[in-house]
């Protein structure tokens, strides 16, 4: 294997890491809010990002209308999921709130293959597709950009949590619920904004991604890998989620070179099992004492 | 009271060849296959809390382990194939289960959603042993000089099979190991203060949940006669949820009365595909919003209707 060639297949694994990063972001942000697992993750990228592609195919518009439908779509989806559904197993078990956004995703993917059929579309993208060669390298623009595009996006939420009121306000929930709401912070707002904000993140990766992976209502798998990756990196850390991420694509682009070709498609869950075994705390994380 | 209602049930289900069309009996064996599956996981779930997103992959070992074993040693009695079946997925069961003693909730649920993601694959991948995608024929098996060959013997074996796992199951739940599954469930600090070997009992539900679910898996070899890889999609992981959150976590009776529900609906919605997950997704939502305890619990409000809450 040459060492071009190699940059090549990292670079690329580095674009999807990215995708994977920034599903680990939404599902995180969701997770530090209300506890919960959002298995309808993926779901709503997908949906998100349907609507944005029909409003680009009806109107005729540039691309970035697409990228403006699809961010309004996902921060409506996120509000109405939470407010009609999850605001009311408020005090139900984590395990149920689980089952429920469980139901939520196969409804979803359900109106989403009676609404687009279950066929896959080609998405056009902000990024060519085609290498560039400067000098020893060899990448596609298509990587870069999603690299780009995303790291950016983690930035914007970076500082989002960092300076801002509702940020703090984010942070604060996380570590401890009754004494945010004791400080006076609407906890419900905070629910609120955290659904909207993880649908939001997951629209831009799904037009990010869907020229790589095709848009179709399958999509939402993506969310997997990016669980995955939040496990990698340490369940519940921000920047755990982005090595965690990076590292997966990487890992899930190299393996096939090393190992026989089949076991691709089995990367995420082979590490996934190894490192909840060997790990569980993640790359980054701590695992949580539980005090009696 | 009770004892009428019992006898009226089994009854039923002897009689229910003769009754019902060729078809019907074959759904009726299935269903009582997805009982079985049902109660195994709600042995693990509805007891110990310890939910499992990967049953499919259970069932899977287990299916094809029974239809090895028919293809390769086709002398073997049909109640030894189901044993050993069974006990291979009991050791799978095991295997997986000591390592997730340290997880918990959503993690335990993501690692047992990628197992049965892993089988799915081992099965395409071993293709001397499994024949990969083109699936795997099972000849009729064979009880002594009987060779179970129509619906109506397959549903005899697979309802006296059903049987016995849920008089063992009801009987289980009796004992003190029951009772330290069910403490565990409800707070495994409190269990372990009263001296439940938390350990023990949560790998035991494990190794006895993945029995029940490999023993289903043989008497589904048998039953539908071809196996392949994407009959054990995460989406049958999926239905054996459904019927336990419908049927009522931690109960016997309705692990089997979520079973015929999801079951019957599933085949009913059979010309509607693209509308089923819609319905499924609806219905596990609202049963957890409304109905947390499952058709268990609802039954168990109509006076006289059985057994004690263990919720």
């Amino acid at each position: 294997m040459t060492g071009q060639a190699l940059v090549h297949v990292v670079v690329s694994g580095l674009a999807t890491g990215s995708i994977y990063a920034l599903m680990a972001i939404s599902l995180v942000i969701i997770y530090n809010a209300t506890r919960t697992l959002n298995f309808a993750q993926g779901e709503m990228l997908m949906i998100s990002t349907f609507v944005g592609w029909t409003a680009w195919q009806v109107l005729h518009a540039p691309l970035v209308v697409a990228l403006a439908v699809a961010v309004v779509a996902a921060a409506l989806l996120g509000f109405v999921l939470e407010r009609v559904v999850i605001r009311h197993a408020i005090s139900a078990t984590h395990f149920d709130v689980l089952i429920i956004t469980l139901g939520l995703s196969l409804m979803l993917r359900s109106a989403a293959g009676v609404t687009w059929t279950h066929d896959e579309f080609p998405f056009p993208s902000f990024f060519s597709n085609r290498p560039v060669v400067a000098g020893p390298i060899r990448v596609a623009p298509i990587s870069l950009g999603i690299i780009g595009a995303s790291l950016a996006l983690m930035v914007a939420l970076g500082a989002l949590f960092r300076w801002t009121r509702l940020g703090r306000a984010m942070r604060a929930v996380a570590q401890n619920q009754r004494a945010a709401r004791l400080m006076g912070i609407s906890v419900e707002r905070v629910y609120s904004s955290s659904w909207i904000i993880a649908s939001v993140v997951g629209a831009v990766a799904g037009v990010l991604i869907a020229p790589v992976i095709f848009l179709s209502s399958k999509m939402g798998l993506v969310a997997i890998n990016g669980f995955t990756a939040a496990v990698l990196g340490g369940f519940g850390s921000m920047p755990g989620a982005v090595v965690g991420g990076m590292l997966l694509g990487v890992l899930e682009n190299l393996a096939p070179l090393y190992l026989p070709a089949s076991i691709k498609h089995s990367v995420p869950f082979l590490v996934m099992i190894t490192i909840l075994i060997v790990r569980p705390g993640g790359l980054l994380g701590r695992v949580a004492r539980r005090k009696v | 009271m009770r004892h009428a209602a019992l006898a009226t049930v089994a009854a039923v289900v002897v009689g229910w060849p003769w009754a019902a069309p060729r078809y019907f009996v074959f759904l009726a064996s299935l269903i009582a296959i997805n009982a079985i599956v049902a109660i195994g996981l709600n042995l693990l779930s509805g007891y110990t809390n310890q939910l499992s997103f990967g049953h499919a992959g259970f069932l899977a070992i287990g299916a094809y382990a029974a239809a090895i074993l028919t293809i390769r040693a086709p002398a073997l009695p049909v109640p030894a194939t189901l044993l050993l079946a069974g006990l291979v997925t009991a050791a799978v069961g095991l295997a997986l289960g000591v390592p997730c003693l340290r997880l918990e909730g959503l993690y335990l649920a993501m690692a047992t959603l990628a197992f049965g993601f892993v089988v799915v694959e081992a099965i395409l991948n071993l293709e001397w042993l499994t024949r990969g995608n083109d699936g795997l024929r099972v000849p009729a098996a064979r009880i002594g000089p009987w060779i179970l060959a129509t619906d109506t013997a397959r549903y005899y074996l697979v309802v006296a099979v059903a049987a016995l796992l849920i008089v063992a199951a009801v009987n289980l739940s009796r004992t003190k190991t029951g009772r330290a599954l069910l403490a565990v469930r409800e707070s495994e600090i409190a269990a372990q203060a009263s001296g439940v070997n938390l350990a023990a009992y949560k790998t035991l539900a494990f190794v006895v949940s993945a029995f029940y679910t490999g023993v289903a898996g043989g008497l589904f070899a048998l039953v539908v006669g071809f196996l392949s890889p994407d009959s054990f999609d995460v989406f049958l992981s999926v239905d054996f949820v459904a019927m336990i959150i419908v049927g009522g976590l931690g109960s016997i009776l309705g692990s089997v009365v979520g079973a015929a529900v999801i079951t019957a609906l599933n085949d009913s919605l059979a010309g509607f595909q693209n509308y089923r997950p819609l319905i499924f997704g609806a219905i596990l939502v609202t049963s957890m919003l409304f109905m947390p305890g499952g058709i268990a619990s609802a039954l168990r409000k109509i006076p006289g209707a059985g057994a004690r809450p263990p919720r």
